[in-house]
């Protein structure tokens, strides 16, 4: 039993560990708790592997393409082996840097599955066995979350796999079947689409992106991945996966009746789950709202000293969001105040056109009786998407008629997540069109497409013409 | 197959088919008792460059003349076409979605946008063009439009 930290934090992802450092920053005794490696999901098996991956696959689509830049490129083929290992070696190398800054900043980095065994303390249990306890002052959960299964049966079938095995590409499988059109099987399907498969998607809402994606671009997406070749069965509930003599499956359902179609892998990307179990919240009492950790604006629990951030907390799962309420709450445990502003919190999707959008959609502007009027400007008529060859894709920004406040931006296209960070400034700031559209863009670049959008306010876009 | 009138203003040859009627925006309709195909003229597909992405009203959609009922974007513009009908759309071309360069390759043909059911085809019918009409308003809009280059 060592003295008591100021700080006690269960769970080292993007939201424990920015915490974690954010809080030493503020002066205060930091222990972390991390069963695994720092870095969480995001990290390990989530966001910077995949974006690896699709990092290659954008320039294995590009190499294809070389006669287009005037390049001749003899032969381009995807090497699964090395892919692999860049894949690893990117990802060793972050989780390294966040060891070295959590050392750097004194954080005692425990490693061991965590268990709250009261408000203020926690059980650790190590990879040996060996327990010990940690009390802190302050506790922050950030346990995160884990894949969610569905109870489909079949599931537990060899050749049936979640992202976290799809990471790991050992072969391209002539026909993937992808369970799920959200953030997750969308990105992943554009990765093995390009390596090869033939895959078919499968969404069991009426759109694929379902929830918070403007309309246009979820519309506009499933336009160019149906032109590469993707097959999309939307309000399509899976019924079962079965193994067939030449591989799998899968059984669906569709207003139209039953279908069924046959596939090498199943990957089922159905979203992702609160990891609030198995590690004492009940038992202590911490109060959850479904699966997800109850908290309140400044991210407190029912428990006095006891707060939570990220996956766990629900709401939207994603990294930057559990940085943000890790760097919030950090200030909280500290005697500071803040307060997560959740209208400029991104979403970033990584598929082949990209995705990317903040603040309010157009139908959910118009249902909040907000007076709107759209200005937008498609890449096709942006010089720098046509260098790239990328021109495909539009930028919408939902703005306050009369004041013309930017409310949200909507962007599918070339380095759309990316170009996410200036609408979400504009939100944040409660900046308006014209204040977009007189911040002078660099030419050639695509963020000029922000500035023509923003033009249309007025309809003044200089470089598109609608009649 | 079609007959067509053409001209040829400063290199550029523009057909004009002649088994169908126009709007003076250059929307052709096609009629099939009261059913009724609409696209692009081979001069308004040309005039609006290489189509990028074509958005065709639902079926089910009911249009004014006038009405939006297919959108167009190409590299500098985005087209609103309106129905040169009163009535109901209820078919819309699938390879829009996947291929709406169709309209560039077979602006007459396999580049149809939608299938209008008209309400009332014999009277919206006077409103339009025949083929020689329109060729003449064509003609003249391509000369202006050479001029200013």
């Amino acid at each position: 039993m060592t003295d008591p930290f100021d700080v006690a934090i269960l769970g080292g992802g993007p939201g424990g560990y920015v915490a974690a450092l954010r809080a030493s920053q503020l002066g205060a005794r930091v222990a972390l708790v991390e069963k695994d490696r720092v870095g969480g999901t995001c990290l390990n098996i989530g966001c910077i592997p995949t974006k690896a991956l699709t990092t290659s696959t954008d320039l294995l689509v590009n190499a294809r393409r070389a006669k287009e830049f005037g390049l001749t490129i003899p032969q381009v083929a995807p090497d699964l082996p090395s892919l692999m290992t860049y894949k690893q070696s990117t990802v060793d190398a972050l989780v390294g840097g966040v060891e070295q800054l959590l050392k750097e900043r004194k954080v005692t980095l425990l490693r061991g599955d965590g268990y709250v065994l009261r408000p203020d303390r926690l059980r650790v249990t190590d990879r040996q066995g060996a327990i010990s306890e940690v009390t802190a002052r302050q506790m922050i959960l950030a346990p995160g979350s884990i894949t969610a299964r569905p109870p489909i049966p079949g599931l537990d079938l060899p050749g049936v796999i979640t992202s976290t095995e799809a990471l790991n590409v050992d072969v391209v499988p002539e026909r993937l079947i992808v369970v799920g059109g959200g953030v997750i099987g969308l990105e992943f399907a554009c990765i093995y689409e390009t390596l090869g498969s033939h895959v078919t998607i499968l969404e069991m809402m009426p759109t694929i992106l379902p929830g918070g994606t403007d309309e246009a671009v979820a519309k506009r997406l499933t336009l160019s991945l149906r032109r590469r070749g993707l097959t999309i069965h939307t309000g399509a509930t899976v019924q079962s996966i079965e193994s067939i003599e030449c591989g799998l499956r899968v059984t669906f359902n569709q207003a139209k009746g039953l279908n069924a179609i046959e596939g090498d892998r199943v990957l089922v990307a159905v979203g992702r789950w609160p990891n609030t179990e198995g590690i004492g919240l009940s038992e202590v009492g911490v109060k959850l709202n479904g699966r997800a950790i109850a908290v309140d604006q400044h991210l407190a629990t029912n428990l006095p000293n006891v707060w939570a951030i990220g996956d766990a907390v629900g709401g939207w799962m994603l990294a930057h969001k559990a940085m943000v309420e890790g760097r919030v709450v950090a200030e909280h445990v500290t005697g500071g105040q803040r307060a997560v502003d959740y209208r400029s919190v991104p979403n970033v999707i990584f598929t082949r056109p990209e995705v990317a959008s903040v603040g309010l959609t157009e139908a959910q502007a118009r249902a909040q009786g907000a007076d709107v009027k759209i200005a937008q400007f498609p890449f096709s008529a942006n010089p720098r998407a046509r260098i790239l060859g990328e021109a495909e894709g539009l930028v919408k920004l939902v703005c306050e008629a009369g004041s013309g406040r930017v409310l949200g931006a909507h962007l599918i296209g070339p380095h759309a997540t990316d170009l996410i960070a200036e609408g979400a400034l504009a939100v944040q700031v409660g900046a308006t069109a014209d204040d977009l559209a007189w911040t002078t863009h660099a030419h050639p670049t695509l963020p000029e497409a922000m500035l023509e959008a923003a033009l249309g306010f007025r309809d003044a876009t200089i470089h598109f013409h609608s009649r | 197959m079609p007959e067509y009138l053409e001209t040829t203003v400063d290199k550029f040859t523009f057909k004009v088919a002649t088994d169908r009627f126009y709007t003076h925006e250059g929307v052709w309709v096609l009629p099939d008792a009261d059913r009724v195909r609409v696209g692009l003229s081979d001069f308004l597909q040309q005039r609006s460059g290489d189509i990028a992405f074509a958005e065709v009203k639902p079926a089910g959609t009911e249009v004014a003349i006038g009405d939006e009922v297919a959108a167009i974007e190409t590299i500098k513009v985005n087209v609103a076409l309106g129905s040169p009908v009163n009535g109901t759309v209820i078919e819309v071309n699938p390879d829009m979605e996947i291929r709406p360069e169709a309209i560039n390759q077979d602006p007459y043909g396999a580049g149809w946008l939608a299938v209008i059911e008209a309400t009332d085809w014999e009277t919206d019918r006077a409103q339009l063009l025949d083929p020689q009409a329109y060729f003449v308003v064509m003609k003249a809009e391509a000369e202006e439009e050479a001029k200013k280059l």
